[in-house]
Parts: structure tokens; C-alpha cells; sequence
């Protein structure tokens, strides 16, 4: 009996050895899902979209102002294309920085705290907020609103694009920059207190550069979320390949890269120069993506550098960084200048000047307390607007969703075009893309979070493979959406179905799921680990008894997020899943279905006279996706309150 | 005539956080030009009494005082008070050491820029003042460009005081300035704050005996809440009159 127990145990051993050897490969296999999806993008974008540039030629093609592709005499420069792109992004971080920088000074300064418990989880429920809303409310609500308050002949503009892509930035921008001011240490605020500051000199001298890390990461996250946004820009920006003549002029209409891709990539004839040309502007795009992301990346260093203190000598000197910052005024003023100009004419200078000479008085001889006074209106104010914007939006799709709501709606497929009947197939099709989606990055994520957490120490292996989800995490939904068009649906074969849908938005998500689910298990403390280990359980045991299910509620709230994120997005299905009419649900995963986002998106842009299933759909879509936010946020608020380490 | 000589004075001072009362009935007069400490065990309210000179305690949401509190013979309770003036006046240092997250040169001129100050040359010459009269200016001169948060912690505590200085206050509150200091930044310091009784009126409250016995000329011992017995320093360390004090600085409780 006894010889017995010894002999098995001694097999274990062996046998648990390999076990845990295979393991470990396993996870490793998972975290290099992530680097190869980004190299095999990179590899398609270049296979597809090199014979374009060639032929085209680089100049010509990143140069010329004219993208003409399917005239007689085709022409193919993205230039105006790209320009657009960026003036459409400038304006929206024009609009949505002030605002939502304001809005966080406001919630964690200046607002009691009942008011933060309120608003802060609202604003966060609100990134949740589905592209294909945002560009609805667009293009219904806010470019008629334009057209008629600046008497334009359309509302399609620069102007409305950047207001669009603002507001959609703005939950991020707040919440992300609450939280860098609201974690400064209460010391700093102390100590300016203590010498006399004002509450307004505290904020601006100590706790927004102490924040300033933090809120340049809101930022950036938000520049983002706006350079590679294609939905909401294709629906209120006029799609006009021109670039605003002149440059600032802002009621312009406007085409971008994304929009581009995201109107053309669905008719082009495979194969053609136009064909490849689209390609050769998304790795444009996919380029300019990677250079923000990596800016950003070495002006957050930086930033954290100057505050620890290092002995790197900074980028500028004392006086220059002085030049710097008033060169950088000084064309903030003219540029406003032009802009009001051309917008309201002589009266925009005048009222510029006015409130200029008011501003420069002000600073003179008012008072520390008057002044403060005045700088907590105007980030009162910004909430003011900010919440307004948000609660219009949800008011006008709710007020005017209802009464489209019944039970027929939600049980019965479209007919005549979606003008009558329900949206059945599409609530379906939404619920497999998802449900796939995630039962496909799931375990992938989750087995590349525990490889690079658990199985190794920091080295060059862990940072290729951090390098390769961050450019994944930075790619545009609708370069994922190019991705599965060229890779699954025509060189795997799988055609545009269900499965390449659930396989394209599973690669997006998957950044996010891999980042959520190593905050969680970073979060479980080692005395867990080392309390197991120390009992003689095996590495994969301590990991699954005891790490997973202590990281449980982190990975979970991760893994809703992202069931969100992929039941709003329309961008990467256009070309890989999605069509517009299907009677029956789809019995096999090759079959195409339909979705929710691309149901509304269509609707809205091609159904004329459908307004009561336009905002039908769209109710039912922004309810899917922020209750099933709302959930993530009361998963982690729950977690908050109850473990403690 | 005796007013003139007390830059500090409480009467009857009450102070209470929502319904728990942290200060009873405290009369203190803390004379001009001179260190006086405040000691007792954690939770006496030797720092909560501290706080009430620069009105600290105002950030505290549920916190209100009563009775009377007297700077230079003025009263500095009531809500006319200007805070941020009364702030400029009575400077304070804090338990851990707090510099800003910008250069060492910064956060000197951040007070004198808060009240004012533009021109470049005189900033330069409060910034080179005030370092020297907190005797770090010899290790930091090179590199006054630096980030504060680099220097070691007795040199960031001894900033601190210095951007104290900037502002010109004439009463310095310290809250256990040395508590996260090894022994020789606390030597340092403590040598620092005789030197500042020429010119300032120090009030610092510590933990640490020896060091109220070192520094101070003045010793109040609070107990609970109340202020048990105030007295010089030689008097209170040799021959208490209570008996509370007595045990106390003998170590039986506390």
C-alpha cells in the first residue's frame, strides 16, 4: 500500500513536470497571437497595398490633392484625404480638451462630493456609447441644428464632424483626467494651501502639472479614439474630398481616411488599382496612428521623467520652453481669430478683442478671490455643457425611441427595406458576433495576460509582445475591418460571414482583454502566490485554484467592457459579416448575418423615411451596450468596496 | 503689554469634528520669537491645535471651532478673516516632506509667484534667501533646475522649509517635521530651527521628547484633548507640576 503511494507519486512528479511544460507553451502560444495579428496586418496592408503605390508612386499618391478613382481618368492622391483626417481631429480636441479638462477640475475640485459619486460613473457609462450613435445623432440632430443656426445649405461639415468626434472623446477625457487629478497627494494640495494659494492658484500651479501625465494620457487616448474613428465622421462631415478653402475654414465639408475606407472598401472592384490603393491608405493611416501612439508614449515618459527627477537633461531650456509656450499662444490667438472671423464675420474679431482686452484687464486688477470665482464659473460651466451635450443626445434617441418600441420591433424581421417590421435578425446577429466574438479572445487574452504576469520575468520576449498589443490596441476598428476582408474573408476563404465577423472583432478586442485581465492579476498580491506555492502546489495549480480566482472580477469587468465595445462596433463588420437584409437568422457561422449597428448605420444614410426604426434600432443598440457597460461598472464598484488586500 | 510679546494666543478654544471633540477648552499663549512644542501621545490633538493657527482645518468638511483664537492680538477665527493673507503670515511644514513635482527653483518662488511677484531678479534673490536661511542652499545651488523629488528626504524636508521662508511669514508651524527623517537630516533640522527663532516665532509639535527637550524654549503637554500643562521647557521636562505630565515624560504612558 504504502510502496504504492510512493511509485504514483514519483509518475506524478514526471507526468506533472511535462504537464506544467505543455501549460506554459500554451499560454505562450496565446501571448503570441497578439504580435502575429499585428505583423500579418502590417503584412496584408503592404501585400495589398504596395502594388497601388507602386504604380501610383509615393509622391503622387501621398501628394496630390485630387482622389478621383473611379472617373475616366483616375487619380489617386490622398492627400485632401489626409489633411481632413487631421483638421477633423484638431477641432475635436479643440473642443473636447477645454471642456473636458474643465469638467475634471470641476467634479474633483470645486464639486461637492455627493455630486462626484453621481456624475463620475454616469460619464463613464457614457463612453460606452456606440460610434454609430454618435454619427446618428450627427447626422439627424446636430447637422440640421448647423445648417439652420449658421444658415448653411448643408450641415455636413468640419464643423460638425469635430463637434461629433468632441463630444464622443469627452466621457474619456473627464473621467480618465479625474482620476490623474483626483489621485494628486493631499500633501501637495496642503502645502500650497498652507502658503497662502488660493484654491484656483492650487489647481493651476500644483495639482494640473502634478496631474499633467495623467491627463496627457486622457488626451492622447481620446486623439486616439478621434484620428481612427470612421462611423460618426462618415455620417456628419459631407464626405467631400476637398481640402476647406481656406484651410481654417471650418463649415467646410471634409472627407477622411477612415471615412474613405469606410464608403469605398465595400464596392471597389477586387483587384483594381482602386482596390489596392484603398489599402495603401490604410496603412497610411495605420502609419499615422503608430506615430501618435508612439509620440505620445515618449511625451508621457518625458513628462514623468522632469517630475521624479532624472539626470537626463530636458528636451528645452528653461528660456526656450518660456519661447516655446508663448510662440504656441500667440498662434492659438490668430488661429481663434481666423476662425471667428470666418465664421461671424468683423463681429467675431470684435468679440474676440473684447473678450481678450477683458481677460488681459482682469488678470491685471482683479483680485486672487475674484478671480478664482470666475475660473470656478467657467469649469462649472464646461460640466454644464459637457453633461448637457451628453444628456441631449440620450434624451433625443430615448424620447423619440420609444414609442417605436413594441413587441412586433423586437420579434419580427425587416420588411420594405426596414421601413416596416422589426429588427429581430439584427439583435441576433449582434448577440452570435458577440457572443463569438468572446468566446474566441476570451481564453486567448486571458492565457497571454497570465504568460506575461506568471510564466516570465521582464526581458525582450515580454516586451515584443507588450509592443505588439499596444500597436493592436492603437490599430483603427476600420483597419481591422480591411484586415479581415483581404486575410479571412478572401485569402483564408471563409467568405463574409459569421465567423470572419466574430474572428475580426475578437482580434479587437483582444488588447483590451489582455491589458484588463494583467491589471487584475497584477493586483493579486504574491503572499497568495507564494501562501500556495509554499504548500507544494504546482505553478498551474496556484494559478488556477487561487490567482484566477482572486483576479475574477477584474478580468470579468475587462471582458464586459469589451462585449460592449464589439456589440457597438460597425466599422471592422462592413466588409467582413454584416448585410443589410436577411430574412432568416444564419444556420452556420458561414452564413452572413445581420447587426445592429450596421442596421442603424444604413437606416440612417440610405433608408429615407424610416424614422421612427431609425431610432428605434438606435435605442435598442445605445440600451445593449450601456447596460451591458452599466454592469461592467457595477461589477468593479462592487469589487472596490468588498476586497481588500 | 503682554499681548505684544505672544504671537499666538487661544481662548477657550473648542473644536470639534461632527460631534466628536477633538479640542477642550485650550488656552495657550505662545510667545513671540521663540520654539515652542507640543507634545503627547497620537490622538491628543497637538496637530489638530496646530492646524487651527493657519486655519488647516478649514479643509476639513465637518469640522467647526469655537472660542477664540488671537494672532498678534487679532482675532483670526471668524469668516471676514482673509485666509490666504493669514496663511502668508503663519507658514507650516508637514510630516512628510512635501515638495511639488518641479524643479527645486520652482517650488521655492511658487508662494512669492502665488502672491504676486513677476519680476525675474527679485524671485531670483527670495529663492536664494530663502534656501540659505534653510541652510540647504551650499547642495542645492548647482542645480536649482533639478526635480525636488530627486533629493534625498532630509534635503526635500529642509526645502520645504525653505519655501516656507519664501513668503516672508513670521510664525513657523512645524507638524513633526522630522518623523520620516533618518538622525542626521533630524540633526540637521533641528539645528535649522534654533537658528530660525531669531527672526521667527516656531511652533512644533513632535512625538519625540529629546527633541521637544533639544529644541524648544516653551513645552505644552495636551492630553486628550486638553492642553495639561504649558510652561518653559526646563520646567516641564524637571519639575511638572501635574502629575500626568510628570508620567508622561517618564514614559509611563503614551
Amino acid at each position: 500500500m504504502q510502496k504504492n503511494r510512493i511509485e504514483s507519486q514519483t509518475i506524478d512528479l514526471f507526468t506533472r513536470q511535462n504537464k506544467e511544460k505543455t501549460i506554459s507553451c500554451i499560454w505562450l502560444g496565446t501571448a503570441l497571437v497578439a504580435v502575429i495579428t499585428i505583423i500579418l496586418i502590417l503584412g496584408f496592408l503592404f501585400k495589398e497595398g504596395l502594388p497601388a503605390i507602386i504604380e501610383i508612386g509615393i509622391p503622387e499618391f501621398i501628394f496630390n490633392e485630387i482622389w478621383r478613382p473611379t472617373s475616366e481618368n483616375p487619380s489617386y492622391g490622398i492627400y485632401s484625404l489626409i489633411i481632413g483626417s487631421i483638421l477633423v481631429t484638431i477641432g475635436a480636441i479643440a473642443i473636447a480638451v477645454p471642456l473636458g479638462v474643465g469638467s475634471a477640475i470641476f467634479i474633483s475640485e470645486v464639486a461637492p462630493p455627493q455630486f462626484r459619486e453621481a456624475v463620475k460613473p454616469a460619464i463613464e457609462l457614457l463612453a460606452g456609447i456606440p460610434s454609430v450613435v454618435y454619427g446618428f445623432f450627427g447626422l439627424i440632430v446636430l447637422t440640421n441644428w448647423l445648417r439652420i443656426l449658421l444658415d448653411l445649405s448643408s450641415g455636413a461639415t468640419w464643423l460638425a464632424g469635430s463637434i461629433i468626434l468632441g463630444i464622443m472623446a469627452l466621457p474619456t477625457i473627464v473621467s480618465i483626467s479625474e482620476d490623474a487629478i483626483s489621485s494628486v497627494p493631499k500633501d501637495f494640495r496642503s502645502a500650497s494651501l498652507a502658503l497662502g494659494a488660493t484654491r484656483w492658484q492650487t489647481i493651476t500651479g500644483v495639482l494640473i502639472p502634478s496631474a499633467l501625465s495623467g491627463i496627457t494620457a486622457a488626451i492622447i487616448l481620446g486623439l486616439g479614439r478621434a484620428i481612427g474613428e470612421t462611423m460618426a465622421v462618415l455620417m456628419v462631415t459631407g464626405n467631400a474630398a476637398v481640402i476647406p478653402d481656406p484651410i481654417y475654414n471650418v463649415l467646410s465639408p471634409i472627407r477622411t481616411l477612415t471615412a474613405t475606407l469606410g464608403i469605398e472598401m465595400g464596392e471597389v472592384a477586387i483587384g483594381s488599382t482602386h482596390y489596392h490603393a484603398l489599402f495603401g491608405m490604410a496603412l497610411v493611416l495605420l502609419l499615422i496612428t503608430l506615430f501618435v501612439n508612439l509620440s505620445a508614449t515618449y511625451i508621457l515618459a518625458r513628462i514623468r521623467e522632469g517630475q521624479t527627477g532624472s539626470s537626463r537633461t530636458p528636451l528645452f531650456s528653461h528660456e526656450q520652453r518660456k519661447q516655446i509656450r508663448s510662440i504656441i499662444i500667440l498662434s492659438i490667438l490668430v488661429a481663434s481669430g481666423w476662425i471667428s472671423f470666418q465664421i461671424v464675420g468683423f463681429h467675431g474679431i470684435a468679440i474676440l478683442a473684447a473678450i481678450l482686452t477683458l481677460g488681459y484687464v482682469g488678470s491685471r486688477f482683479l483680485s486672487r478671490q475674484s478671480k478664482e470665482k470666475i475660473a470656478f464659473g467657467c469649469v462649472t460651466i464646461a460640466t454644464a455643457l459637457v453633461l448637457f451635450a451628453l444628456v441631449a443626445i440620450i434624451f433625443d434617441i430615448v424620447s423619440n425611441g420609444l414609442p417605436a418600441i413594441t413587441w412586433e420591433f423586437l420579434t419580427e424581421s425587416p420588411r420594405n427595406l426596414g421601413r416596416e417590421g422589426g429588427i429581430f435578425p439584427a439583435i441576433v446577429g449582434t448577440i452570435y458576433l458577440v457572443i463569438g466574438a468572446i468566446a474566441i479572445a476570451l481564453p486567448i487574452g486571458v492565457g497571454a495576460a497570465i504568460y506575461l504576469n506568471e510564466y516570465t520575468l521582464e526581458g525582450r520576449l515580454t516586451r515584443i509582445i507588450r509592443a505588439g498589443n499596444d500597436l493592436l490596441n492603437g490599430t483603427p476598428s476600420i483597419v481591422f475591418g480591411l484586415f479581415g476582408f483581404a486575410f479571412l474573408v478572401i485569402f483564408v476563404g471563409l467568405g463574409v460571414s459569421l465567423l470572419a465577423g466574430q474572428i475580426t472583432l475578437a482580434l479587437m478586442v483582444l488588447p483590451t482583454i489582455i491589458r484588463t485581465s494583467e491589471e487584475a492579476l497584477k493586483s493579486v498580491p504574491d503572499s497568495l502566490r507564494h501562501g500556495s506555492l509554499a504548500l507544494g502546489a504546482t505553478r498551474w495549480h496556484t494559478i488556477s485554484k487561487v490567482v484566477l480566482p482572486a483576479a475574477a472580477p477584474g478580468i470579468l469587468t475587462g471582458t464586459i467592457l469589451s462585449i460592449g465595445r464589439a456589440a457597438g462596433e460597425t466599422a471592422p463588420l462592413l466588409f467582413t459579416a454584416v448585410v443589410f437584409s436577411k430574412r432568416f437568422l444564419p444556420g452556420t457561422v458561414f452564413e452572413p448575418v445581420m447587426a445592429l449597428p450596421y442596421h442603424l448605420f444604413i437606416l440612417a444614410t440610405n433608408v429615407p423615411g424610416a424614422d421612427t426604426q431609425k431610432y428605434g434600432t438606435a435605442l435598442v443598440l445605445l440600451a445593449l451596450v450601456t447596460g451591458i457597460y452599466a454592469v461592467a461598472i457595477l461589477m468593479r464598484r462592487h469589487a472596490q468596496k468588498t476586497v481588500r488586500w | 503689554m503682554k499681548q505684544q510679546n505672544n504671537a499666538l494666543e487661544t481662548q477657550a478654544l473648542n473644536l470639534y469634528y461632527g460631534s466628536t471633540q477633538a479640542l477642550i477648552e485650550v488656552d495657550i499663549q505662545i510667545p513671540k520669537n521663540k520654539v515652542t512644542a507640543l507634545i503627547g501621545p497620537s490622538g491628543c490633538g497637538k496637530s489638530t491645535l496646530l492646524r487651527c493657527f493657519n486655519r488647516m482645518n478649514d479643509l476639513i468638511p465637518d469640522c467647526s471651532i469655537s472660542g477664540s483664537i488671537l494672532y498678534h492680538g487679532e482675532e483670526i477665527t471668524g469668516r471676514s478673516t482673509d485666509v490666504v493673507e493669514l496663511r502668508k503670515r503663519i507658514g507650516m511644514v508637514f510630516q512628510q516632506p512635501n515638495p511639488f513635482p518641479k524643479s527645486i527653483y520652482e517650488n521655492v518662488i511658487y508662494g512669492p509667484r502665488v502672491h504676486g511677484i513677476k519680476d525675474r531678479k527679485e524671485l531670483d534673490a527670495i529663492a536664494e534667501k530663502s534656501l540659505k536661511g534653510a541652510a540647504i542652499w551650499e547642495e542645492v545651488k548647482d542645480r536649482l533646475h533639478d526635480a525636488a523629488r530627486g533629493l534625498s528626504g532630509g534635503q526635500q524636508q529642509r526645502l520645504c522649509i525653505a519655501r516656507t521662508l519664501s513668503v516672508g511669514p513670521d510664525i513657523i508651524l512645524m507638524d513633526e517635521p522630522c518623523s520620516a527623517l533618518d538622525p542626521i537630516a533630524t540633526a540637521k533640522i533641528e539645528n535649522l530651527i534654533t537658528e530660525l527663532k531669531e527672526e521667527y516665532t516656531v511652533v512644533i509639535v513632535t512625538h519625540n521628547m529629546q527633541q521637544a527637550a533639544r529644541v524648544s524654549d516653551y513645552t505644552g503637554l495636551m492630553y486628550m484633548g486638553r492642553l495639561i500643562e504649558f510652561d518653559t521647557t526646563p520646567v516641564i521636562f524637571e519639575r511638572p507640576k501635574e502629575e500626568l505630565t510628570e508620567n508622561y515624560i517618564t514614559g509611563r504612558f503614551g
